[in-house]
């Protein structure tokens, strides 16, 4: 059963320069104890789908579509409803652990303030519980690390602080954006291996352009470029078999693959041309990808792509 | 260093005139509003700073009149930087329409000058000492609160912001326990900048004879002085004291000031040390 469906939904920014479409007609299920990996590269809308979700993003920022999540659309929900469900139902870690904990506050504070945001208990049972929850996400001498700010913490730990806070309210479905960006490589596979023990029975967004720690983690990816999504599928047939040449490009620029860069840039989200926005850098580009924007087809087995190689009919 | 040395002869200085001030009454060996002598005495060892036109010992008059300015510049200072960090601190979070609106009447009410607007007002409403320095407040909180709004608008995007959000926290509660403690050395700072100003801006009330003509003030005092013939007369015992205070209680909070200031900006430490 899905949990979180999200049916064309589109981000827009007004600004000064023009719309930025930052997201477009995305359409993404993420089922009861699944876990879905989003990678795309720098700046083409993950972090603000991931925030779209949790309607966090200024209010002048147009988003239509649907996000339902437990058959209720989160985007027709009042504040005050949505306040409710965020940290509660669903948590968000949030990139860079570094900007996301206030310097100024305790540890320990922080993450008993997302306990009695919703839980009610009273600041001793909150200690107790802080406690508990940063033993969970194995920070040594939890009782003491509570009481230390955040410059007091390396990178790593911070991460884990995070998803001590996430973890905090029991939260069914974790959205995290980027965990294991700027940890090195021995941090990293232990953030990984945290994050997959504590999501066993929970259901999971999990936004990188790390391809290794997606792997281990998600049963599904999406693939997503320029604001929209190009590929879709078990997280093996996309390391096995990617169909999208942006697929197949992201993953020939792996250390591992003979890092191997996809030429150009990535395009600007103001004023996207029609016809397929990959096309420009694309070395499989023929005339009609220029004109012609292709539709999101199902290959079998789950694995969609959007791309005009396969939507020929 | 030098820093902490500015800071402890202002902050000395600051706390003598308080005490000064608290204590006034039994500082003075002359009731101050008493006339007591015959008028214009020199200084003698009865009267050390001898007596105004009036015959009211003037030495009695300066340690009164510590109160007045130190209660000014303090409550004037409250008022505007709270009014100034509210209305901040609520425009540069919410952003859109809100900031829209209240960024519009700020450019509006900056336009107007304050010292001459508070003089007319003060003629018109006739205010007590108290009902001068709320004036000031009133009248001085929008300069400050663009300040706050600016600091507040780049901290509001700030990811533990987007954090303490997606938990699921209300407005004003981040405002109250993320976004100003945040904030907290600015206010500070602005707020011992702000008194020196509202001090200065009370005496120089005082000194034109719009001040509250029931308490004693610095500014009052020179005006007396003035107005009486003390400049005439080369009497400096009259007119000297208070200003030497104004000056002294001024330079202080400045010290106090700048240090503080140092303190929340690293870039000026690093030129200080």
């Amino acid at each position: 059963m899905s949990l979180l469906k999200l049916t064309h939904l589109k981000v827009h920014f007004p600004t000064q320069d023009g719309i930025v479409k930052a997201v477009n007609t995305i359409d993404l299920d993420i089922e009861e104890n699944g876990k879905v990996g989003l990678i795309g590269e720098t700046g083409c809308g993950k972090t603000v789908l991931g925030l779209s979700i949790m309607r966090l993003l200024q209010p002048d920022t147009r988003i239509k579509g649907e996000n339902v999540y437990k058959g209720r659309d989160l985007l027709k929900l009042s504040e005050e409803e949505m306040r409710k469900i965020r940290g509660k139902e669903i948590a968000m870690i949030l990139q860079n652990p570094t900007t996301s904990l206030n310097p100024v506050l305790k540890v320990g504070d922080q993450i008993a303030e997302a306990i009695r945001l919703h839980q009610g208990l009273d600041k001793r049972a909150a200690k107790e519980k802080v406690v508990e929850m940063l033993a969970a996400v194995k920070i040594p001498s939890p009782e003491k690390r509570a009481n230390e700010y955040p410059h007091e913490f390396s990178g790593g730990m911070r991460e884990r602080v995070m998803i001590a806070m996430a973890l905090a309210c029991n939260p069914t479905l974790i959205i995290a954006d980027e965990p294991t960006t700027g940890l090195d490589i021995t941090i990293k596979m232990q953030i990984v291996r945290l994050m997959k023990e504590v999501t066993k029975q929970r259901s999971m967004l999990f936004i990188t352009h790390d391809l290794d720690a997606a792997a281990e983690i998600c049963d599904n990816i999406a693939v997503m470029y320029a604001g929209e999504l190009v590929e879709y599928a078990k997280t093996e047939a996309i390391f096995k078999n990617p169909r999208h040449p942006y697929t197949q490009g992201f993953l020939n620029s792996l250390p591992n693959r003979g890092l191997k860069p996809i030429r150009g840039m990535s395009p600007s989200l103001i004023g996207i041309p029609n016809g397929c926005r990959f096309y420009p850098r694309c070395d499989h580009a023929e005339a009609a990808c220029k004109i012609q924007h292709p539709e999101m087809v199902e290959l079998g087995n789950g694995h969609f792509v959007r791309c005009l190689q396969y939507d020929r009919s | 260093m030098l820093r902490k040395k500015t800071f402890a002869i202002g902050i000395c200085i600051l706390v003598a005139f308080s005490i000064i001030a608290i204590f006034s009454p039994l500082l003075t060996p002359y009731d101050p509003y008493k006339i007591i002598e015959t008028p214009l005495e020199k200084p003698n060892k009865n009267h050390v700073l001898g007596t105004n036109a009036l015959g009211q010992d003037i030495f009695s008059r300066l340690i009164y009149g510590t109160r007045a300015t130190l209660l000014i510049g303090f409550i004037g200072a409250l008022v505007s930087i709270s009014i100034g960090t509210f209305v901040g601190t609520v425009s540069g979070y919410y952003g859109g329409k809100i900031d829209e609106f209240i960024t519009r009447a700020i450019d509006i009410i900056m336009t107007i000058p304050m010292f001459p607007l508070l003089l007319v007002l003060s003629i018109f409403l006739t205010p007590n000492m108290l009902g001068i320095s709320v004036l000031m407040g009133i009248l001085g909180w929008a300069g400050f609160s663009r300040i706050i709004r600016s600091q507040v608008l780049s901290l509001s995007e700030y990811n533990f912001i987007y954090s303490v959000r997606a938990m699921g926290a209300r407005d004003p509660y981040i405002m109250a326990k993320h976004i100003l403690p945040n904030i907290l050395p600015l206010v500070v700072v602005k707020f011992v900048f702000a008194a020196q100003n509202y001090m200065l801006m009370g005496v120089g009330l005082g000194f034109l004879g719009l001040g509250d003509p029931s308490m004693i003030d610095w500014g009052q005092m020179i005006n007396c002085a003035y107005t009486n013939g003390g400049f005439a007369l080369g009497m400096w015992w009259w007119l000297l004291p208070p200003g030497l205070s104004i000056a002294f209680l001024s330079i202080a909070v400045s010290l106090v000031g700048y240090s503080f200031e140092d303190e929340i900006n690293p870039r000026l430490r690093r030129m200080v040390s």
